[in-house]
C-alpha cells in the first residue's frame, strides 16, 4: 500500500526522490522518507505528507538513493515508523511495501542475537536480516534473506560498502524497474517515473535486480540470471496532470465520454454488426462452461455486480459475484467455471490472491483491468483492457463505467457465442451503445443541477441509496462514491429490502436517493419511494428525463438521458460520481486524497 | 524569444459551434484551429509558449497535454475583457521580445519568422483584404504604422490588422496605462505607441485566415485540408476506389464500394459503407459512421456523427455527436444569414448543425440554416428558418 522509489544516475538523487514520491503520494500519505547515499547514508523521514515535508528536507548530496511514502500497517503513524529503515550497524537502508507474516518470530530471533528494533515495523525486521545475512555481497545477502522471509513485498536497499548500486526484490507486490540513459530507477507505480523515462521491466514474484546508473540484472529465486523485456509505457506525464480542472476526480469524471470510446475501440462494429475481443479471450468464451464467478473488491466489485445482472438477462448463464478477499478462502471453486476478475491496478493484492486460487483450481480465468503488463495480466489465461488511461484520484469514477461497458461487452458476445440474442437484438444494443458518448455529455453540460442538489445533502448525516435490479449495485456504488469522499455516512439498498430492516433507521433527516428508471421496476420503485415518503424524508429521484410522472414522488429530480437498455445505467453512474463530489467539495474534503484510503491496495 | 497565444474567448458568433468549446478548439481538416497557430510557433524556432486561456479552459488544457516539443504555460484571464487584458496575464512570464497571437486565426511559420528576425522593437503582422471593413485597418507609411481603426465606417485602407505582434516587455507601461483608463485592446496600445512616437513596423503576409462565422469552417477547413498528409491506417476493403490525397485514421473501416475522392481526410475509428461517396474537400472526425447510399461533398462532419442512409450532404457543417436519419438532404445555395443581429450575404451553403442534435428521417433544409445543439427536428421537415439550441421541431 506505500510507495517506494529508488535512484541511481547521474542527477541529484535528493529532487529525483522527491518529485517521484510527490507523484505517488495517491497511493500513501501518512508520513515520508529518503536516504541518500553521499560518504555515508544520510536519512530524512517524518510524518506528514511529502508536500509538507519537502521544505524540511536537508539538501543531500548524492546521485544514489531511495524514498518511501507510508500507509500504515503495522504500528501506529509515527516517525520512527517511516522508511527507510536502517539495520543495527546503520550501513544498509531499506523501503519496503507489503506484510511480513512471520515478523515476530524473526524478530525475537534476532532480538536473542541482540539486535535492537527502533520501530513497530516489520519492514524494519527485513533491513536487520539482511545484515545478518551480509558475509559477502549484498546481492547474496538479499537473496538469503528473503529465503528466510514469509509475505509480501516489495523493496529496494542500498548498502554503505557496495555505494553504487540498489538491490531490488518483490513478491506479490508491484516492483517495476525504470529503463534510462545512465540512470536507473525501481518504482512500485509507473506514473512516479513518466518524467523520467518510459522504458519499463516489471519484476515478477521472487526476483531479485540489481541496478547500477548503467547496468541492469535480475536473477530468479535460484541465481539464475533472467532477461526482462523492456516494455513502452505509452502514457506520458503529463497524462497525470489535471488539465485545469479543480480535482483529477471532477477531470476523471469529465474524462467519461472519452474513456467511453476508448473502450468500445475496436470492439464492436455498427455496420458489420459485431463484437470482437482478442483470440484468447474469444476462444475462453467460445468454451464450455456453466457458471461464471466475478471476484473484485471495492468498486470493482460493484462493476461486477452490474455484470452479473447483464449476463445473466443476456445469456442465461448464473453468475455469481465474489469479494475477492472472501472467495480467496472460502467459495467454492470448479474448473466447470470461468472466472472474471476486475481490477482497476491489475495489483490488488486480494483479487491477484483469489485469481490464483481458481486457476490452481482449474478454472478459466479473464481478467478486465486499465494497467496492461500489471500481475493480473500476468496470472490469469486472458486480460481485457479497459484503456481509460490513468486515474489519479482515489475515488474510482471512468475507470467503473469502464469495467461495465467491459463487462457489457463480453455478456454481448457470449450472447452471440450461445445465440441467446439474435444478430438484430445484438444490433440494437451496439447502436445504443454508440449514443452512449453524448448521452453522458449532455448530464456533464447539466451538472448544474446536481451542484444544487448537493446543496441539499451537505449538512446530513445520513443519506440512502436505493435501486432494483440492475440499479440496486448502483446504489451501493453512489453511496460509497459519497461516504468515500465526502465521509457522510451513506448506504445503498435493494428497495425491496427497506422493509426488512433499514426502515428502521429513515427519519425525516435522513435524504433518500432513489434511482428510477422507467424498465420492468417502475411501479416497484414508485411503491418503495411511497413507503419511504410516509416517513417524511426529503427524496432525490435519479430519473428518465421522459419520465413526466416522477415529480409527484420526489423532492428533487435528476435527469438521465432515455436509453431504454440497461445502458443507462453508465449516465446513472455519472450523475452519481458528481452528486458525491459537488457534495465533497461543499464539505471542503481532501477529495482526490480521502483519509485513510489509498487508490491500489496492494496488501491483505 | 517567448510567443504568447491569446485563446481565452468564446467566440459567440460561431455559436451553436462554441456552446461547448472554445473557438479556438473548432476542428479544421480535424486538428484545432489552435493546433495551427501552436505547430506554427514551435516550427518558427520557438520553444516556449504562454496561452491564455479562460472560456471552457480545460478543453484546451485537456487536449494540449501530451503536445511535444515545446513548453507550454497556461495564464487564466477571468473575464474576456480585451486582448491587451489578455496579454497583461501573461505579464509576468514575460521579459524581452516576445511575440503574441491570437489562437483563432490560422497563421504560417515563415510569416512569424519574418515577425521575429525582423530587427525592429515593435512590428505588426498585416495583411492586404478585400473587405478590411469588419476588422481592423492599418495605414501605413514606408512599413510604419500610422492609425489603425477598428471596422471603420468611412475611411478604409486595403490592409488589415493580422493581431500578431513583435512586442517587448515595456509595451506593458502602455497597456497597464490604456487599462486604467478602461481600454483594453491591443489595436488601441499600438495606436499610443505610435501616437507616442515610437515606431511599429509592418510586415505583409498572405497566409492568414481567420474563423469568424460558422461558414468560415467550410471556407478554411477546405483551404487547409491540402495541408493534411495522404495517409491510410485502418482497413480498407476490397472494392474502394480513392482518388486524390485522402487520409484514413487507424482502426477506421472502409467498406466495398466506397468511391472517395481528395482531399478527404477521415480520423480515427470511423466506419465508412459500403457504398458511400466523398467528394473533396470534406473532414470527418473520430467514431464517425456514415452508412451506405450517402453523399457527402464540401463539408465538416465532427467526431461521433452518426448519418443514416441514403442522405446528401453538401456544403455543411454537422456538429458532434449529430445522429442524422435516413433520406436527410442539405439544399446548398445562395442565403442571407442573420447572425448577432449581422445579416450576411452567403453564396453556396448548406446547412450547420450544432453538437448532440438529431435530425429525423426525410428532413430537409434551405440554405444557410443553423441548427443549434440538443435539438431534435422531427421526420419529414422542411427547415425554413434557424433553430436555436435545445428545441424540437415537431
Amino acid at each position: 500500500m506505500c510507495g517506494i522509489i529508488g535512484y541511481t544516475g547521474f542527477r541529484e538523487a535528493n529532487k529525483v526522490l522527491i518529485d517521484c514520491l510527490k507523484r505517488l503520494e495517491y497511493r500513501g500519505y501518512d508520513s515520508a522518507g529518503i536516504c541518500v547515499m553521499g560518504k555515508k547514508l544520510q536519512v530524512f523521514k517524518d510524518v506528514g505528507e511529502i508536500s509538507k515535508l519537502e521544505k524540511e528536507i536537508p539538501s543531500f548530496k548524492g546521485d544514489i538513493g531511495i524514498g518511501h511514502v507510508r500507509w500504515a500497517t503495522h504500528g501506529k503513524v509515527s516517525k520512527e515508523n517511516a522508511h527507510p529503515h536502517l539495520s543495527g550497524d546503520k550501513k544498509i537502508a531499506l523501503i519496503h511495501n507489503g506484510i511480513i507474516e512471520n515478523f515476530q518470530s524473526l524478530k525475537e530471533e534476532l532480538q536473542q542475537k541482540g539486535h535492537i528494533f527502533l520501530s513497530q515495523t516489520d519492514s524494519e525486521i527485513i533491513a536487520h536480516v539482511i545484515e545478518e545475512e551480509y558475509t559477502d555481497t549484498l546481492e547474496n545477502a538479499v537473496h538469503n534473506a528473503l529465503k528466510k522471509i514469509k509475505g509480501s513485498y516489495a523493496l529496494v536497499v542500498v548498502s554503505e560498502q557496495e555505494p553504487d548500486k540498489l538491490i531490488g526484490a518483490c513478491n506479490e507486490s508491484p516492483l517495476v524497474i525504470g529503463v534510462g540513459d545512465n540512470e536507473n530507477f525501481f518504482a512500485s507505480d509507473i506514473p512516479a517515473l513518466l518524467k523520467y523515462t518510459n522504458r519499463v521491466m516489471y519484476l515478477d514474484d521472487g526476483e531479485i535486480a540489481v541496478i547500477t546508473k548503467n547496468s541492469i540484472r535480475v536473477i530468479d529465486g535460484k541465481k539464475k540470471e533472467v532477461t526482462k523485456k523492456e516494455e513502452i509505457i505509452t502514457w506520458t506525464v503529463k497524462d497525470a496532470e489535471k488539465s485545469g480542472f479543480d480535482h483529477f476526480m471532477l477531470k476523471e469524471i469529465y474524462d467519461q465520454p472519452e474513456s467511453i470510446h476508448q473502450v468500445l475501440r475496436g470492439r464492436i462494429s455498427e455496420i458489420e454488426e459485431t463484437i470482437g475481443f482478442p483470440e484468447r479471450v474469444e476462444s475462453i468464451l467460445n468454451a464450455e462452461f456453466e457458471s461464471i464467478h466475478i471476484v473484485a473488491c471495492g468498486t470493482s466489485f460493484y462493476a461486477g455486480l452490474v455484470g452479473k445482472y447483464l449476463i445473466e438477462q443476456f445469456t442465461k448463464i448464473p453468475v455469481f459475484v465474489e469479494l475477492a478477499s472472501e472467495f480467496r478462502y472460502f467459495g467454492v471453486k470448479k474448473d466447470t467455471s470461468l472466472v472474471i476478475a476486475v481490477t482497476q491496478s491489475g495489483e490488488t493484492a486480494d483479487t491477484l490472491a483469489a485469481l490464483r486460487e481458481a486457476k490452481s483450481a482449474g478454472c478459466k480465468t479473464i481478467v478486465i483491468t486499465n494497467v496492461i503488463g500489471s500481475t493480473a495480466t500476468r496470472i490469469a489465461d486472458a486480460y481485457v483492457l479497459t484503456q481509460s488511461g490513468p486515474e489519479i484520484g482515489v475515488a474510482a469514477t471512468k475507470t467503473f463505467t469502464s469495467q461495465i461497458l467491459t463487462l457489457f461487452l463480453l455478456a454481448l458476445k457470449e450472447a452471440s457465442v450461445r445465440k441467446t440474442l439474435g444478430p438484430d437484438e445484438i444490433y440494437h444494443y451496439i447502436l445504443q451503445l454508440k449514443k452512449l458518448p453524448g448521452q453522458v455529455r449532455q448530464i456533464l453540460n447539466n451538472s448544474d443541477e446536481i451542484k444544487t442538489v448537493a446543496k441539499h445533502l451537505k449538512d446530513v448525516q445520513s443519506v440512502f441509496f436505493i435501486g432494483r435490479g440492475i440499479h440496486y449495485p448502483l446504489a451501493l456504488e453512489g453511496a460509497l462514491k459519497l461516504k468515500e469522499i465526502s465521509y457522510i455516512h451513506a448506504e445503498g439498498f435493494a428497495s425491496g429490502e427497506l422493509k426488512h430492516g433499514p426502515f428502521s433507521l429513515l427519519t425525516k433527516d435522513t435524504p433518500v436517493v432513489a434511482i428510477v428508471a422507467k424498465d420492468e421496476t417502475y411501479d416497484k420503485m414508485i411503491t418503495s419511494i411511497g413507503e419511504v415518503k410516509a416517513r417524511e424524508p426529503p427524496v432525490i429521484a435519479i430519473a428518465d428525463e421522459k419520465d413526466s410522472e416522477i415529480e409527484k414522488h420526489a423532492d428533487f429530480v435528476l435527469r438521465f438521458p432515455s436509453n431504454g437498455s440497461p445502458l443507462s445505467g453508465i449516465s446513472i453512474a455519472v450523475i452519481l460520481q458528481l452528486l458525491a463530489y459537488h457534495v465533497a467539495k461543499l464539505r471542503g474534503c481532501s477529495i482526490d486524497k480521502p483519509r485513510n484510503l489509498a487508490k491500489s491496495v496492494t496488501v491483505d | 524569444m517567448k510567443a504568447v497565444i491569446l485563446a481565452a474567448g468564446e467566440g459567440k458568433r460561431l455559436r451553436p459551434f462554441t456552446e461547448t468549446m472554445p473557438k479556438v478548439m473548432l476542428p479544421v481538416a480535424n486538428k484545432p484551429v489552435l493546433e495551427y497557430v501552436v505547430d506554427a510557433v514551435k516550427n518558427s524556432g520557438i520553444s516556449d509558449i504562454i496561452i491564455v486561456v479562460g472560456y471552457k479552459k480545460e478543453v484546451i488544457m485537456e487536449y494540449f497535454k501530451n503536445y511535444d516539443g515545446v513548453k507550454i504555460t497556461y495564464v487564466v484571464q477571468e473575464k474576456q475583457l480585451g486582448t491587451a487584458h489578455a496579454l497583461l496575464q501573461a505579464k509576468k512570464h514575460l521579459k524581452g521580445p516576445f511575440i503574441v497571437l491570437s489562437g483563432d486565426n490560422i497563421i504560417d511559420q515563415n510569416s512569424i519568422l519574418k515577425l521575429i528576425n525582423d530587427p525592429s522593437k515593435y512590428a505588426i503582422l498585416i495583411k492586404e483584404h478585400s473587405h478590411p471593413s469588419k476588422y481592423g485597418v492599418v495605414f501605413i507609411e514606408k512599413n510604419k504604422l500610422k492609425k489603425i481603426v477598428e471596422k471603420p465606417k468611412e475611411e478604409t485602407g486595403k490592409f488589415i490588422s493580422t493581431g500578431v505582434y513583435k512586442l517587448s516587455n515595456t509595451v506593458f507601461n502602455d497597456v497597464e496605462k490604456l487599462a486604467s483608463e478602461g481600454i483594453y485592446a491591443l489595436s488601441s496600445v499600438a495606436q499610443s505607441i505610435v501616437d507616442r512616437g515610437e515606431e511599429i513596423r509592418t510586415i505583409t503576409t498572405n497566409s492568414w485566415m481567420d474563423i469568424v462565422y460558422p461558414w468560415d469552417l467550410i471556407r478554411v477547413n477546405e483551404a487547409m485540408i491540402h495541408k493534411s498528409s495522404a495517409s491510410t491506417a485502418g482497413t480498407i476493403e476490397k472494392g474502394v476506389v480513392m482518388k486524390g490525397a485522402v487520409s484514413i485514421g487507424k482502426d477506421t473501416t472502409i467498406y466495398s464500394g466506397c468511391y472517395i475522392v481528395g482531399p478527404v481526410v477521415i480520423g480515427e475509428s470511423c466506419e465508412i459503407g459500403p457504398n458511400a461517396c466523398i467528394f473533396p474537400s470534406t473532414t470527418i472526425g473520430d467514431n464517425t459512421v456514415v452508412h451506405p447510399f450517402n453523399e457527402i461533398r464540401n463539408s465538416v462532419i465532427m467526431n461521433d456523427v452518426h448519418i443514416a442512409s441514403h442522405s446528401t450532404i453538401s456544403h455543411s457543417v454537422i456538429g458532434m455527436g449529430t445522429r442524422i436519419d435516413n433520406n436527410f438532404s442539405t439544399n446548398p445555395g445562395e442565403a442571407t444569414v442573420e447572425i448577432e443581429q449581422e445579416f450576411k450575404k452567403l453564396k453556396d451553403i448548406g446547412v450547420m448543425i450544432g453538437e448532440d442534435s438529431i435530425i429525423g428521417d426525410g428532413v430537409a433544409t434551405e440554405p444557410g440554416i443553423i441548427i443549434g445543439r440538443r435539438c431534435k427536428v422531427s421526420s419529414l421537415n422542411r427547415i425554413t428558418k434557424n433553430i436555436p439550441s435545445k428545441t424540437n421541431v415537431m
